[in-house]
């Protein structure tokens, strides 16, 4: 789950917002070159792997600290992870579970700063995916998204190989692609990012993915 | 035969030879994209230098088609090359750039710009070409400026690109860890790549020779890089099929892998953060007081920390899978069944059960890890099962831990599971009995301590 801070704002917005208005269809038309605004599947373990190449990650055996630094460190953001003990936040775990969540990813873009909260009480697996999976979401860009853009959740093609994406204000992501626009899929994508950061972690140069970058012929 | 057809006899015989190679030892066992399409090129040339070593083919134009037809293949490669190391192949055959490159978007954007670059130049040279003819094909006769023109449009960008080939491949082989296979693969290409720009090297000089150079000498010279071109082709042939002959299967499979996690580890996430739900929510409200009075027995008994986890997850399973609340409705014995097998899956490859592993804790100082096999959710799994599954009485389990007996009691005290359903060879052993001794002392202090409260 993600919550975004959104930067407070001042008599100089409206003026900037107008201003945004009119270069918004320049802008358009470079990033549909790009993809934005467009279409693309989802993340593939290759493509995963690629990701780790650019951090530094690839064939080699990382935990979720590794992960967490070598992203702060490309994203150029500082990120902090917190377990919070049961016996601090007693209500803390009672409520994430009530509400069917495991964690919380809180992004400042003021701060240039995301801090994770999860209790501590999960299982070590889920603890570890949990962690993954909101590292996932800065990965993939998600809290760049404009806020000002809304779109209509529509289960009807989630089938479809590939699916609509948004633009981004202005940030850095590490992923290719850019976000979806359905928050199901970003989620889904931020899962698998999960799943393949603990197996590419735990494999090293074993991955099948991290040998091909090194055995392209 | 003139000194043009012999070049063309031994380069023709060089590539059949390769070709034969590639045929009946390499493709049968080693088939790879690239190994095919170095076989037709091989091929190819092949058959071009044959036809220049058999017929006649002066007149300025048609030794130029024929000198591009012998230069095509390379170019070829060398495209094929670039694109496969920037990630550029189409996806069926193979789309991830090498390590180097993903870190450098400026040396994948310039190893994309090969196939266009190549085919570019040698289009332009081509016209070049035909527009100003020149000996190309006959070795030694001195040639016209316009030739060297010709000459270096295809050659400085072939020995540009096969240079920096040449340079990735090295990075990717030095990367530390690497397998001692992979390592020498990417040597013996990059050795490969190396001679290809070398032989471009060498042929932009020797046209400049045949242009500019006069004497006594010139004819020796020439000759001399010509054995230096046909010996660096020669190593170039012996270093790509040394490389593909070089192959290293994975310890783990991708379509393994992909199976793992979209199997077992979506099932377990999704088995474990429930039950993580229901028990926080306190949904499973028989939970609290049954899981503090196995702790305390299991401590009364001296048990393990291991052993008191094991329990721990035993119980919560237990009373998670008999809670008939909507929030643990996924969480059945069919769930919990597939969940074991899985495990027991992973658990018969020996690489993939050591290394599977995860975090016991967050920046934990001991770097304590958990793997299939040592988290207690695997055992609890099975002993739950026992206890809840009915349908399997017959396959109890057949020397229970004393962690097993203190949850059985726990579990028939809370109302979790029938007393009866205990077989009797459970019942009458020395260890339930100090199981049910240690319960009751436990349940005994905990009534203790609340009364104190």
């Amino acid at each position: 789950m993600v919550n975004v801070d959104v930067p407070t704002r001042d008599l100089t917005v409206p003026f900037l917002d107008r201003l945004a208005g009119l270069w918004r269809p320049f802008r358009n038309l470079g990033a549909a070159r790009s993809g934005a605004n467009g279409s693309r599947s989802l993340l593939t373990a290759a493509e995963f792997q690629e990701e780790l190449a650019i951090l530094g990650l690839s064939g080699r055996t990382f935990e979720p600290e590794d992960y967490s630094d070598a992203l702060g460190d490309f994203l150029d953001i500082s990120i902090t992870v917190h377990v919070i003990p049961d016996s601090w936040y007693p209500e803390l775990s009672r409520l994430l579970a009530l509400s069917g969540r495991l964690g919380e990813l809180r992004y400042s873009e003021q701060l240039n700063m995301a801090a994770i909260f999860v209790p501590g009480s999960l299982p070590p697996l889920v603890l570890t995916l949990t962690i993954l999976h909101e590292l996932g979401h800065l990965a993939a860009g998600d809290l760049l998204i404009e806020p000002d853009e809304p779109f209509e959740e529509d289960d009807q093609h989630a089938e479809q190989a590939t699916f609509e994406t948004l633009s981004l204000k202005k940030g850095k992501k590490l992923a290719r692609g850019y976000p979806f626009a359905r928050e199901s899929l970003r989620e889904r994508e931020a899962n698998l990012r999960a799943s393949y950061a603990l197996f590419a972690g735990c494999l090293g140069n074993d991955s099948p993915y991290a040998l091909d970058m090194h055995d392209v012929l | 035969m003139s000194a043009a057809q012999h070049q063309a006899l031994v380069l023709g015989s060089v590539s059949f030879v390769a070709f034969i190679f590639f045929l009946c030892f390499l493709l049968p066992s080693q088939r790879t994209k690239f190994s095919v399409f170095d076989a037709c090129n091989l091929l190819f040339v092949a058959l071009t230098f044959g036809a220049v070593a058999l017929l006649d083919l002066s007149g300025g134009r048609a030794e130029i088609m024929v000198a591009v037809m012998t230069e095509l293949p390379v170019v070829l490669i060398v495209a094929w090359v670039c694109l496969a190391l920037a990630g550029g192949l189409p996806a069926q055959l193979g789309t991830l750039p090498a390590a180097p490159v993903a870190r450098r978007p400026w040396l994948r954007a310039i190893l994309m710009s090969a196939p266009f670059v190549l085919l570019l130049s040698v289009g332009l040279a081509t016209t070049v070409g035909l527009v100003w003819p020149s000996p190309a094909l006959r070795v030694y006769a001195p040639a016209p400026a316009q030739f060297f023109v010709w000459k270096g449009l295809i050659m400085a960008p072939e020995g540009f690109y096969s240079g920096l080939a040449a340079v990735v491949f090295m990075m990717a082989g030095r990367t530390p860890g690497l397998k001692r296979r992979i390592y020498f693969k990417n040597l013996t290409f990059s050795i490969g790549m190396v001679c290809i720009a070398s032989i471009a090297l060498e042929s932009t000089v020797f046209a400049g020779l045949r242009v500019w150079l006069s004497g006594e000498g010139r004819r020796a010279i020439l000759e001399t890089l010509n054995t230096l071109e046909a010996g660096l082709a020669i190593s170039c042939i012996l270093a790509f099929t040394a490389g593909l002959s070089l192959r290293y299967t994975p310890a783990v499979a991708t379509t393994l892998l992909h199976r793992l996690q979209t199997g077992w580890l979506r099932t377990q996430e999704q088995f474990e953060s429930l039950e993580w739900q229901a028990v926080s929510s306190g949904v499973a409200d028989r939970l609290t007081y049954a899981s503090e009075a196995v702790v305390a027995a299991c401590r009364i008994r001296g048990l393990s920390e291991s052993d008191t986890q094991k329990a721990l997850a035993t119980i919560r399973l237990v009373a998670v899978m008999r809670d008939p609340s909507s929030e643990t409705q996924h969480i059945t014995p069919t769930a919990a069944r597939k969940l074991y097998e899985l495990q027991e899956e992973i658990l018969c490859d020996d690489i993939l059960a050591s290394k599977i592993s995860w975090a016991a804790g967050w920046r934990s100082r001991a770097h304590e890890t958990q793997t299939v096999k040592s988290a207690p959710l695997h055992d609890a799994l099975k002993a739950a099962l026992e206890l809840v599954d009915n349908h399997r009485e017959g396959e109890g389990v057949k020397t229970p831990p004393l962690w097993y007996y203190i949850v059985a009691a726990s579990a028939a005290d809370a109302k979790m599971i029938d007393p009866a359903h205990l077989s009797m060879q459970l019942r009458d052993g020395a260890e339930h009995r100090a199981a049910v001794e240690a319960y009751d002392a436990a349940r005994c202090a905990l009534r203790r301590f609340e009364d104190h409260d």
